[in-house]
């Protein structure tokens, strides 16, 4: 019960915060622009991850497709799905 | 309790069996001349009965405690130990485990053979730098043995490469590398891997590969270990050190290593070492490397005994709605399946169904239902939203075999990543007339709601912020509709929205 109320006190106290954030008086301000440019830093950090899966999938996946062997994409395509 | 209490390590014994350590000063509080600190959670359901507790240092010099202690109303000593008898302890995390100290001879070599046989396939098969760290360093180098109260082995591998995403890559070739070789091999984040290996008393051995690599000059060894150490100088080439009578590679100054890992007083014994990592390092790492797995842990919990039980076993009623819309024998994938519940129920009226679950604790359980029930038009298959690759290697096997899209409570679980990979897998394989369909907990503009159980894994989530993520990967809504529902445990829930999405194609 303790926790429940916990949690919806947090979730209320998340909402304002939200608020203020996207007033635009907060985005123009100093802890606005760096909040916002670390953000954006973040987004940029996990492209890491996605240009990883990418060339894996295209690797690992597309370029033994092309070959257009039935049997050979479908043992692959099973062969992937285990390895990762 | 401990007045006056050394700011040194403290390790508390239980009728000479050693359980826990902790520094005052760090853990715990003082309070006057008071000294407190909570017993771990992990230890708590353990403590009935009675039991010589000591509290001492390490080489035992002071001891500030060695009495009988009785704890809660329980008859008998305290059994701090596995269901085998096997003794516990708490490791630097605050989990269970077994340590070295109470491992027989031949497990242990067995544990050490095991990590030669992983080294030699990081160096030969995988062609990577690899060396011991961490805890088995340590004890080589400090006592040419493995430390007591360490329970696992670490190992590393040193990567030249300085952009994230190639060393991702790299771990992925070597998880290919080994998974080949048929070992169970677990990705922790995108920089480390586990490989699990059987032991000859019933037990896994849980060796862990981490990434290492500098980067604008910061070198990072994963778990979050990041700042000043020159790995040209120290680390490569690598050297060898002697543990448990076997020669190992190292890094080319262990102490040097040791020194970065744990401090300059890395020689005084701390079995409760807590890592003081810098946080903007970690932060990065948490960036590069993380945040598809980090709902892991309390997944699992909502899947094993006392939460589980709390799911019925029926289907719910959004399964009930769903399959007359499904066309007779018409195959289903099941996102987020859980328990099986609604999967297991579509193969009972005839689906094949694929049930996915990133869970790895909700797989074992729909397993075990499967080998219980032999209904065996269910496959189970472990996907992650959040890794595209995952997700792209169903579109293949989706598009040439149509099935319609089932997730029930699943959106309010997945992030923007997650969401964004669901759809895309929905809009390539959704091809010939089928449907997806979610049912979720729905947000109600200007109305307070509760939070959806289970809670702080889910959250409600607007409909019609997910209708324009849904029209911007090219998907029509076709049906929705908010109202009283239930949630996973079938609870009352006062706005659910059930939704069916289709890909219109030329």
């Amino acid at each position: 019960m303790a926790s429940a109320r916990a949690a919806k006190t947090k979730d209320l106290a998340r909402r304002v915060r939200d608020r203020v954030r996207t007033s635009s008086v907060f985005d123009r301000s100093l802890r606005g622009r760096v909040l916002r440019l670390e953000r954006e830093l973040e987004a940029d950090r996990q492209l890491h991850r996605k240009i990883a899966e990418l060339s894996d999938v295209v690797a690992e996946l597309l370029i033994p497709i092309q070959d257009r062997d039935e049997e050979r994409v479908t043992e692959v395509l099973s062969q992937y799905r285990k390895s990762i | 309790m401990l007045a006056d209490a050394p700011r040194v390590p403290l390790l508390v014994h239980f009728d000479d069996q050693y359980v826990w350590s902790f520094t005052p000063g760090r853990d715990g509080s003082v309070d006057g001349d008071t000294f407190r600190i909570d017993w771990p959670g992990a230890m708590r359901p353990f403590l009935s009965g009675t039991t010589r507790v000591r509290v001492a240092t390490y080489d035992g010099e002071v001891v500030l405690h060695d009495d009988e202690v009785t704890f809660g109303a329980g008859d008998g000593r305290v059994a701090f130990v596995d269901e085998e008898g096997a003794p516990y302890s708490i490791d630097k995390v605050g989990h269970l485990a077994r340590a070295f100290d109470e491992t027989p001879d031949d497990v242990k070599r067995e544990l050490l053979e095991a990590t030669q046989a992983v080294l030699r396939e990081l160096r030969e098969g995988c062609g990577v730098e690899a060396y011991l760290c961490y805890g088995a360093l340590l004890g080589a180098v400090r006592q040419g043995t493995m430390l007591g109260h360490d329970s696992d082995v670490d190992l590393c591998y040193y990567t030249h490469h300085t952009a994230p995403a190639d060393i991702i890559a790299e771990s992925y070739r070597i998880q290919r590398q080994l998974r080949s070789l048929d070992w169970r091999v677990l990705r922790m984040s995108a920089g480390d891997i586990k490989v699990l290996w059987s032991l000859s008393d019933g037990r896994t051995a849980h060796i862990d590969i981490f990434s290492a690599f500098t980067i604008d000059g910061t070198f990072y060894q994963f778990g979050n270990r990041n700042g000043v150490f020159d790995a040209a100088e120290h680390l490569l080439p690598l050297g060898t050190v002697t543990l448990e009578g076997v020669e190992f590679p190292a890094p080319k100054h262990p102490e040097e290593m040791l020194s970065f890992i744990y401090g300059p007083s890395w020689r005084v014994p701390d079995p409760g070492f807590r890592y003081q990592d810098n946080p903007v390092g970690t932060r990065r790492l948490d960036g590069w490397f993380r945040g598809f797995r980090t709902e892991v842990p309390p997944w699992a919990d909502v899947f094993r005994p006392p939460a589980i039980e709390r799911v019925p076993s029926g289907p719910s009623s959004f399964a009930q709605w769903v399959e007359p819309q499904l066309g007779a024998g018409a195959p289903v994938v099941d996102l987020g399946a859980g328990t099986g519940r609604d999967a297991f129920w579509f193969a009972g009226q005839g689906h094949p169904v694929l049930a996915t679950d990133f869970s790895l604790a909700a797989l074992a359980h729909m397993r075990a239902h499967r080998d219980a029930t032999g209904e065996d038009r269910v496959v189970l298959e472990m996907l992650v939203m959040n890794e595209m690759r995952r997700v792209m290697s169903l579109v293949g096997p989706l598009a040439r075999d149509p099935h319609h899209l089932y997730a029930r409570g699943l959106i309010g679980s997945l992030d923007e990543q997650a969401r964004e990979n669901l759809l895309r897998l929905a809009g390539a394989v959704l091809r010939r007339g089928q449907s997806l369909f979610l049912e979720f907990s729905a947000t109600v503009p200007d109305v307070e709601l509760p939070l959806p159980e289970p809670s702080g894994l889910t959250r409600r989530f607007d409909p019609e912020w997910l209708r324009r993520e849904i029209e911007h990967h090219g998907g029509v809504v076709a049906f929705l509709e908010i109202g009283p529902g239930t949630d996973m445990f079938d609870e009352p829930d006062p706005a659910v929205a059930r939704m069916r999405v289709v890909w219109p194609h030329p």
